[in-house]
């Protein structure tokens, strides 16, 4: 089963998207901020198959921060430097987009539009 | 009888008659011209002579000029500017040089033939030295038409009388020159004033566009100047560009845009190239053609420099209609004042470099406070939509599939909902401080009250002084703000949280700080917690401040914040103090008040004299009172209910809540009402 990672400090939106993932077939591991997420990453470091991290949330710190995501991605890439992560933000901005490509994301993807992230995690897997 | 006409004693007797009557005719007159003119004619009416005049020596001492002279004849002469060479051979140049009297007469041995066009009639002439002290200021000639008319004795008579003349000339003289001190004193004594005048306005003064005008001003009027105007270098350090001047001929200019040359052939562009005074005369072998058409009547002019630090910053011109207008009094004191003046425009230069500043920071910061509030609520608006329409879409996937999972629907069904609420909320945050506001004469102690039960924020130690008792706001808005705050500080984890409030008289404000111990923030995040949507906690808004900077701005007041990590947060609040509204409270109900004893109730049952505090509500009363933000609200009123009394209870409130207020009117209250803080605002609770 493919085993996804997904980071989002608003509790609703983790829920929803938990659930779409969950419907789809894919195992779902939570976290709501860099800290749990970085630990749940460690604890399942070589199961988890696809990341998704939001990209505006609690940093290192525990602060908001404009681009904690980024920050986690590129943890997350010292330990496995070919895992896909799908960034998640509420800025359709196309900086940012790639900034974030740039970081080392494989895809970034705006909140709202969200009926397609399924097979965009589908997409992703198949061209690993 | 004229002296003519008789002889011997007797014509003696009549000149010094006529002589001690010219000395005391004249004795009194101090205008030198009034004094010659009417010697002139009291000499001739008294002693009967056909004509008098009299000459005075000029600044050279080589000339005696007509200085007045009787009838037509005088009139002529004087026109011609009529003298005598002192020494020559004329009566008037040898009684001068030889300090005599000298007669001349039409017959005998030594007959004269007098040949002055103007005087065709004279056959005898007496000339008399005017002599004052030791010097000889003139002479008087007396001439008849008479031969022989005048005798060697007639002389001592006469020389007395020119004698008093010589003395009440030089008394005139010494008129004339301690006027002329005197109104140079009074004319030092207004530069002075003018001087500091200019001193006090650049230093108070930091508006160009106002100083600049002030000073031409002061100094055409405090020196009787024609015009005066004052040019600055411009930015290309090209050109001097006009930017005050005096009177039409200023506003003529300064509409035309005037501007001079650095460097040019001006007075302006000379002096500012130079760095130093220049002085154009209209007289003199440098005569100056003054050709500007605005300044017709200019014939002297003075450019002194603007210079701050060695550096020319413009410069003022004085003109003048009279030939040779500045005394060395004059530059000193313009000179000074023109350095003066250098000072202010390089004040007003750093204060508009400083103001561009500024504003350039406050651009960027306001910039930067509506990227962050842009980005928090793009960011805040995806997170609250996307459950609703990611859940629609598994909720259509579910009901098309025909076996939907009754728990997850129920689910989803939860997530929009609360994701609805979420959005909904903000809209009340955010439009809320901006309904229409009342403010009024407010009772601080009470609004506290209410915000600490809003917040939840537990204990707080409250110190409100007498003279802080009251504020103007609206009560509803200020119990908003100071939830929100309280709120913080609960939030920062507080163990301790005070509240202070006192009042400055002197300013009319109350000063209300509410210090906690909580976490406290650093800069960056007290920089931006004012924006709308920037939050630290998860599942909040980011909104409880700004809407308390609204609010309290709103009041006409203001808000600080200070925050140390570690150690806490205080925020402090002014807002104008207040006094509550008298008014006549009319016949009174019975009323039965259902509160805690609090500052409200206890104002409120000093001021009705009808209205008693009580545990529970009594059968008997008019009216019931229920405080909503009281501690045992919700007993209260379900006591009430049980008795039957609900349709006589007003429910009072520091706060007014839409959805509240249509629950309790919906349970059969009377009415919800904002509680009156004022005698004037009472009788409304019982008006029909």
């Amino acid at each position: 089963m493919t085993t996804v990672l997904l980071v989002d400090d608003e509790k609703l939106v983790l829920r929803s998207l938990e659930k779409t993932l969950l419907r789809a077939g894919f195992e779902v591991l939570t976290a709501s901020d860099c800290i749990s997420g970085w630990e749940l990453f460690r604890l399942h470091a070589d199961r988890i198959d696809i990341a998704i991290f939001d990209l505006n949330m609690p940093g290192f710190d525990g602060l908001p921060q404009a681009e904690a995501g980024i920050g986690l991605l590129k943890k997350v890439a010292d330990v496995r430097p070919n895992l896909p992560v799908i960034i998640l933000t509420a800025y359709d901005e196309i900086g940012k987009a790639r900034q974030s490509v740039e970081g080392g994301a494989r895809a970034y993807f705006v909140k709202g539009r969200e009926q397609g992230l399924v097979e965009l995690i589908a997409q992703i897997l198949n061209n690993n | 009888m004229k002296a003519h006409q008789a002889s011997g004693i007797e014509r003696h007797a009549i000149l010094l008659n006529a002589a001690a009557r010219v000395s005391r005719s004249i004795a009194s007159i101090l205008d030198l011209n009034v004094l010659l003119n009417r010697t002139v004619d009291i000499i001739c009416d008294e002693f009967g002579f056909y004509y008098a005049g009299v000459f005075l020596v000029d600044e050279t001492g080589n000339w005696a000029v007509l200085a007045a002279g009787r009838g037509e004849a005088g009139r002529a002469m004087l026109a011609e500017g009529h003298k005598l060479h002192i020494g020559g051979n004329s009566m008037i140049g040898a009684a001068i040089a030889n300090r005599a009297a000298r007669i001349a007469l039409d017959v005998g041995a030594e007959a004269v033939h007098f040949k002055n066009p103007h005087l065709r009639r004279t056959r005898s002439e007496m000339a008399l030295p005017l002599i004052a002290g030791d010097e000889v200021i003139g002479a008087l000639t007396v001439q008849s038409e008479l031969e022989a008319a005048f005798k060697d004795e007639d002389i001592a008579a006469l020389q007395t009388m020119a004698d008093q003349l010589a003395v009440a000339i030089a008394n005139a003289r010494l008129h004339r020159q301690n006027q002329a001190l005197l109104r140079q004193v009074e004319r030092r004594a207004r530069l002075l004033k003018a001087a500091n005048t200019v001193g006090r306005e650049v230093t108070s003064i930091l508006d160009l566009s106002q100083l600049l005008p002030k000073m031409v001003n002061t100094v055409v009027e405090a020196y009787g100047f024609y015009y005066a105007g004052i040019f600055l270098v411009d930015e290309s350090g090209e050109w001097a560009v006009l930017r005050a001047g005096y009177g039409e001929a200023g506003k003529a200019m300064l509409a035309e845009g005037h501007k001079l040359q650095v460097g040019g052939n001006s007075m302006i562009g000379t002096c500012i190239r130079l760095g130093e005074a220049r002085i154009a005369l209209d007289v003199g072998e440098e005569r100056v053609h003054f050709k500007n058409p605005h300044l017709p009547n200019t014939r002297s002019e003075m450019a002194l420099p603007l210079i701050f630090g060695g550096k020319v910053l413009g410069a003022i011109t004085i003109q003048s209609v009279e030939e040779k207008a500045f005394s060395p009094d004059d530059i000193t004191t313009l000179q000074t004042m023109a350095d003066h003046l250098a000072v202010a425009v390089q004040n007003a230069y750093t204060l508009e470099a400083l103001e561009a500043a500024h504003a350039e920071l406050l651009r960027t910061k306001v910039y930067e406070a509506l990227t962050v509030a842009t980005t928090e609520a793009i960011h805040w608006i995806g997170n609250k939509a996307m459950p609703i329409t990611m859940t629609i879409a598994r909720l259509q996937e579910d009901l098309a599939g025909g076996q939907p999972d009754l728990a997850s629907l129920k689910e989803d069904l939860a997530l929009i909902a609360e994701s609805a609420e979420a959005i909904l909320e903000v809209k009340e945050q955010l439009i809320g401080q901006a309904r229409e506001q009342q403010p009024r004469p407010v009772l601080l102690a009470d609004v506290l009250q209410a915000a600490i039960r809003q917040s939840q924020a537990g204990a707080v130690e409250m110190q409100i002084s007498k003279e802080a008792a009251y504020v103007i706001a609206d009560s509803t808005q200020l119990v908003r703000a100071l939830a929100n705050l309280l709120q913080n500080a609960r939030e920062a984890g507080a163990k301790k949280i005070t509240l202070k409030a006192g009042a400055d008289k002197q300013k009319g404000n109350v000063r209300i700080r509410l210090s906690d111990n909580g976490a406290g923030m650093d800069n960056e995040i007290l920089e931006k917690c004012w924006s709308p949507f920037y939050t630290t906690k998860p599942g909040h808004h980011g909104l409880g401040l700004p809407a308390a900077l609204h609010v309290i701005t709103q009041a006409q007041g203001q808000i600080f914040l200070t925050s140390q990590v570690g150690k806490g947060t205080t925020v402090e609040i002014l807002l104008p103090a207040a006094n509550p509204l008298l008014g006549d409270l009319g016949k009174t109900p019975t009323i039965t008040l259902l509160d805690e004893d609090d500052e409200w109730a206890r104002f409120f049952t000093a001021i009705v004299p009808t209205a008693a505090r009580a545990e529970s509500p009594a059968p008997q009363a008019d009216l019931i009172l229920l405080d909503e933000f009281a501690p045992n609200f919700d007993a209260a009123l379900e006591a009430i209910q049980q008795a039957g009394l609900i349709g006589k209870t007003v429910v009072v409130t520091a706060a007014l809540d839409v959805d509240r207020m249509t629950r309790l009117l919906r349970q059969g209250v009377r009415d919800v009402r904002l509680k009156p803080y004022s005698p004037a605002e009472i009788p409304a609770l019982w008006a029909k």
